[in-house]
């Protein structure tokens, strides 16, 4: 169990899928080629649930895995449905795009250029499609989108969004090229996956003219982050990768301090700070803290926007 | 009234199971009805289970001859089940309750702090309330339907996991 707890070694699931950097197209993935990073690790259970997954003459089957990610991301979308995360992003992006329209009234107001909301790597696209079914957004003039480099997961979060009749819309790209660029970006669980000089590479992408804010929750690292979430994950997940992976997603997580420093170095243009990390005021973590970016004329309204959840706000610099 | 106890946490129970074997299985945003349903599945299924041990328990009177004994008998281990099994759906139920405060801190600590592992206990539950139930039980009668009731109550959710699991595959089929 402890090798699988190992935060040195990459997610099952960063393995078993790959796309050209460039065309975002499929690329082949040999079964045991992911097996043989997590052998080398002596992480036996990452090479079991390698061995199970289905593939054609070694190569894995590209549209079972793309089966099985639809299933772990329902998976994990009960988690976030447990956790209330639709609520909790709506309390930072009311407060962003209420910063924005008193500070810059041409940007996303009704009737004038739209605001666009984009979520990075959103997966099967719950945080959008919350915002679109919960909240009044899109009839105040905002565009929910969301972005992830997984056609699959594309796919079934406008499948799901049909369904519902939700005004929101998903796009397999790159979140940061000139046609999906972002007033605000979201995204969740996403910044462990950028490890090294790759974290503050996706950082100084945010220097987009048109964009004002971030908001990126990820899990909070603390002593209580791998054995509670290994023990919630066998609990409430079935599928051998989303409980591995989901627990080494624990104790992958950047810790606030690096992801601060990070985009305070890498995103100049932006003041940082992390937002939500006690529960109250007790000593007690959060399991997801948020790292905020905004642009530095909007933090006053920002500030004001949040009301008495202010508190919650660390230093913005 | 011990044995009805019995009977209203065995549909309760069977009702948080169809709860927990559907959760997870559907991305959509409203699904208060594919919840209701996933409950009432749940709950219709302990029914079941419930009817096939009431069955049992028919039959065994019916060809027992110590009625008066084997009643007290059974109603006894039911009453030290409860020791068990009551607090156990009270400290459940009342969480359930928390979830209804308006504050998402507090509604996501049950899930992670009390509702997670009460649902990890589930089992050893199931076992220690039928094993304190049926440990001094004097006749044989008793002591298995205890352990009937006991892998009717463990397979329930087992069976629920395995019908949600093939609609899951059913609806993702249909999608494609």
């Amino acid at each position: 169990m402890f090798a699988a707890w190992n935060p040195s070694q990459p997610e099952i699931s960063d393995l078993i899928i790959q796309h050209d950097p460039v065309t975002l197209e499929r690329r082949p993935v040999r079964k045991d080629d992911v097996r043989a990073v997590f052998a080398k690790l002596g992480n036996q259970q990452a090479v079991r649930v390698v061995d199970a997954l289905p593939d054609r003459a070694g190569v894995l089957d590209a549209e079972a895995i793309d089966r099985l990610f639809v299933v772990v991301h329902s998976e994990m979308q009960r988690l976030a449905e447990e956790f209330y995360h639709g609520g909790r992003v709506w309390e930072l992006l009311q407060a962003v795009i209420g910063a924005i329209r008193a500070t810059r009234p041409t940007i996303g107001a009704a009737n004038r250029e739209r605001l666009r909301v984009v979520d990075i790597g959103c997966g099967i696209g719950y945080t959008v499609r919350w915002l679109a079914a919960r909240t009044p957004l899109a009839s105040q003039g905002v565009d929910l989108v969301g972005l992830d480099l997984n056609s699959a997961l594309i796919n079934e979060a406008s499948r799901l969004a049909r369904q519902e009749n939700l005004p929101c819309r998903f796009v397999h790209g790159d979140a940061f090229s000139p046609a999906n660029a972002a007033n605000i970006y979201l995204s969740t669980g996403v910044l462990h996956h950028f490890r090294g000089d790759d974290l503050g590479q996706f950082f100084r992408r945010h220097e987009l003219p048109e964009t004002q804010a971030f908001l990126y929750y990820d899990f909070q690292p603390s002593f209580l982050a791998a054995p509670g979430s290994w023990f919630f994950h066998v609990v409430r997940m079935r599928t051998g990768l989303a409980r591995h992976d989901g627990v080494l997603s624990a104790v992958r997580v950047h810790s606030a301090e690096t992801l601060v420093s990070t985009a305070r170095a890498a995103s100049p243009g932006f003041a940082s700070g992390m937002y939500g990390r006690k529960i109250w005021r007790t000593p007690l973590p959060r399991v997801f803290h948020t790292l905020v970016g905004i642009r530095r004329p909007l933090i006053p309204e920002f500030r004001r926007a949040l009301g008495h959840r202010v508190g919650r706000l660390d230093e913005l610099a | 009234m011990t044995l009805l106890l019995l009977y209203l946490l065995a549909t309760l129970d069977g009702g948080l199971c169809g709860f927990r074997a559907f959760a997870g299985r559907s991305a959509l945003i409203y699904k208060r009805m594919y919840y209701a349903r996933a409950v009432l599945r749940g709950a219709i299924a302990a029914q079941v289970a419930s009817f096939l041990s009431l069955f049992l328990l028919l039959l065994t009177f019916a060809v027992s001859h110590h009625h008066a004994e084997l009643r007290a008998d059974l109603e006894s281990s039911a009453g030290r089940m409860l020791w068990v099994f009551l607090p156990y759906a009270a400290a459940v139920v009342i969480n359930l309750a928390f979830r209804a405060l308006p504050s998402t801190d507090i509604r996501a600590s049950t899930s992670v702090m009390v509702l997670g592992p009460l649902t990890g206990a589930r089992p050893f539950v199931m076992i220690a309330g039928v094993l304190y139930g049926i440990w001094s039980a004097r006749l044989l009668e008793t002591r298995l339907l205890g352990i009937f009731v006991l892998l009717a109550m463990l397979s329930l959710e087992a069976l629920l996991d395995r019908i949600a699991t093939n609609r899951q595959h059913h609806d993702l089929a249909s999608a494609a």
